[in-house]
């Protein structure tokens, strides 16, 4: 009688480990072998243009062309009337392009330094020279100039924390602003957002609501942005 | 004889064993099969992960290296994923300027491009809310004008995007602690953590919180290999995803990818500490509100009318 029982046991313990064990085999080949791999390598997805994100200011390609900076003298010296008018507004044939709309500065040589045109004109009548013209503004628009040096008006680029000189990138007003036009126009904008419809959280009563939701939640709130 | 026989398994006793385990292993199976469409299932390593806050160096170089083997496999860019610690004495903040703000959405771009956002499904932290002149009405503000419609005289433009709350109601509501403001005032998430319940988004009053509803598509043409852990490596499926003032570059004392692309110059970003950083300045200068002061979530987000 004790043995019988005893080998009832053991029969009983060789079922338990036969069980588990294929089971565990089963969930194996399941999940390893036929189981959802991770997918690589197979997102197509279309790159973001990098006219949309690549930094740019509205003149800065148009500084770095302009050539002929510095060499006003080629024509000024033999071609233009002696001596100059000073109260010139609108230049003869050479400058056509130039529009000047500049509010009530509206005279060539108020920013021009009528003796030598390669350079603009300082308050008491000295040259300054092209590489700064930061310096032709602030003798009208002061605050700005201020704020400009305290890197609160203008672009910068680079870094927040200055340990070296050229950490930081800085611009000049003739970078963003056509002094002769000098209102701000930049034109190369980016798209709207294209998020997929069924993405975007609506909440309307049309699609979700039930024919007792106009009396249970009110009327559809309006999402606030 | 009989005795030897009694000790092995019968022929009955297997068949009977042999059934039960088919059963069983075909029920479980059925059971388990919805994990067949799951679309992302951990590894072990990552199951096992602790928290951000919780792990050592030695924890956390493992932890990236891993992170980088699995982006070179699945995007064959060599990335580097690192972990920038907050800087001593620095609060961030930011401050944009609504009067100068042409709504180009460049920056918009620029932060999909850095943080290496969805691009289909698209996902996009900031968005540009184009308001009528006159007053602040968010509830006539529209995010999806087309591009033709920005720098209209008769509209201003004001982006929107997370405000890195002092008194954060996201932090506030995550059960399991996965988002959390960092020493430097930034908020951040660990996306390892993240259960994807959505409450923050939900909490968020300025709609600052992305959900990855499908796995990220992104095009490995332009995927930025700079990246950090708590910020800009590609995210899982169903976490949570935010701004970080691109802490990647911020905390190397570089400007976010959103100030560096403004063409106006609108976006300002600095120190809040340091008594002569450009936010300071403009904080103690000009006219600064906060978006929806009244609730009192203290925002480190300044929107300031300047001309």
């Amino acid at each position: 009688m004790a043995e019988s029982k005893q080998s009832e046991q053991k029969h009983n313990y060789g079922l338990l480990v036969t069980v588990p064990v294929c089971l565990l085999l089963a969930l194996v080949f399941v999940f390893v072998t036929s189981g959802p791999a991770r997918q690589t390598g197979q997102t197509v997805v279309q790159p973001l243009s990098p006219a949309w994100y690549t930094p740019e200011l509205p003149r800065e390609e148009y500084r770095k062309n302009a050539v002929m900076v510095g060499n006003c003298f080629l024509c000024h010296a033999f071609w233009v009337k002696q001596p100059p008018d000073p109260t010139v507004r609108t230049p003869l044939f050479a400058h056509a392009a130039v529009k000047l709309n500049h509010g009530s500065n509206n005279r060539c040589y108020n920013c021009h330094l009528i003796i030598d045109r390669n350079k603009f004109v300082r308050n008491d009548g000295t040259g300054i020279m092209p590489q700064i013209p930061e310096q032709v503004c602030k003798r009208c628009h002061g605050l700005i100039y201020n704020d400009w040096q305290a890197g609160t008006h203008g672009a910068r680029r680079g870094k927040w924390l200055v340990n070296k000189k050229f950490d930081q990138q800085t611009f000049t007003c003739t970078n963003c602003h056509d002094p002769h036009n000098p209102k701000f126009r930049f034109v190369n904008f980016a798209p709207p957002p294209t998020w997929p419809a069924k993405l975007v959280r609506q909440g309307r009563m049309e699609n979700e609501g039930g024919p007792m939701s106009e009396y249970i939640i009110g009327p559809e709130p309006r999402e606030v942005f | 004889m009989a005795k030897q026989e009694k000790n092995t398994l019968s022929r009955r006793d297997f068949v009977t064993g042999a059934a039960v385990t088919l059963a069983s292993a075909s029920a479980g199976a059925a059971a388990l099969s919805p994990l067949m469409d799951a679309e992302e299932i951990p590894t072990a390593e990552e199951f096992l992960q602790k928290h951000y806050r919780e792990l050592t160096p030695a924890d956390k170089k493992e932890i990236f290296q891993r992170i980088e083997e699995e982006i070179e496999k699945q995007y064959g860019v060599k990335a580097t994923v690192d972990d920038p610690p907050p800087l001593d004495g620095v609060e961030f903040a930011y401050v944009l300027n609504i009067g100068r703000c042409i709504g180009c959405r460049r920056c918009v771009y620029a932060c999909m491009e850095e943080n290496n956002l969805s691009r289909d499904p698209q996902i996009q932290y900031i968005r540009v809310l184009k308001l009528k002149k006159g007053s602040i009405d968010l509830d006539t503000a529209i995010h999806d004008y087309p591009a033709n419609e920005a720098a209209d005289p008769d509209y201003f433009y004001m982006p929107v995007q997370c405000q890195h709350c002092r008194n954060a109601p996201c932090v506030k509501v995550c059960p399991v602690k996965a988002t959390w403001m960092e020493k430097d005032g930034i908020v951040v998430v660990d996306y390892n953590w993240c259960i994807g319940c959505r409450y923050c988004e939900a909490a968020c009053p300025y709609h600052a919180r992305r959900f990855n509803w499908t796995r990220p598509g992104l095009s490995r043409e332009d995927l930025n290999p700079d990246m950090a852990y708590l910020s800009n490596r590609p995210r899982m499926l169903g976490v949570m995803e935010k701004c970080t003032f691109c802490l990647q570059r911020t905390r190397k004392g570089r400007y976010p990818a959103c100030l560096e692309v403004c063409p106006t110059g609108a976006r300002k970003f600095g120190n809040l500490r340091d008594p002569d950083s450009e936010v300071r300045r403009i904080l103690e200068n000009e006219r600064v509100f906060v978006l929806k002061q009244s609730l009192g979530t203290l925002p480190k987000f300044y929107y300031v009318f300047a001309k």
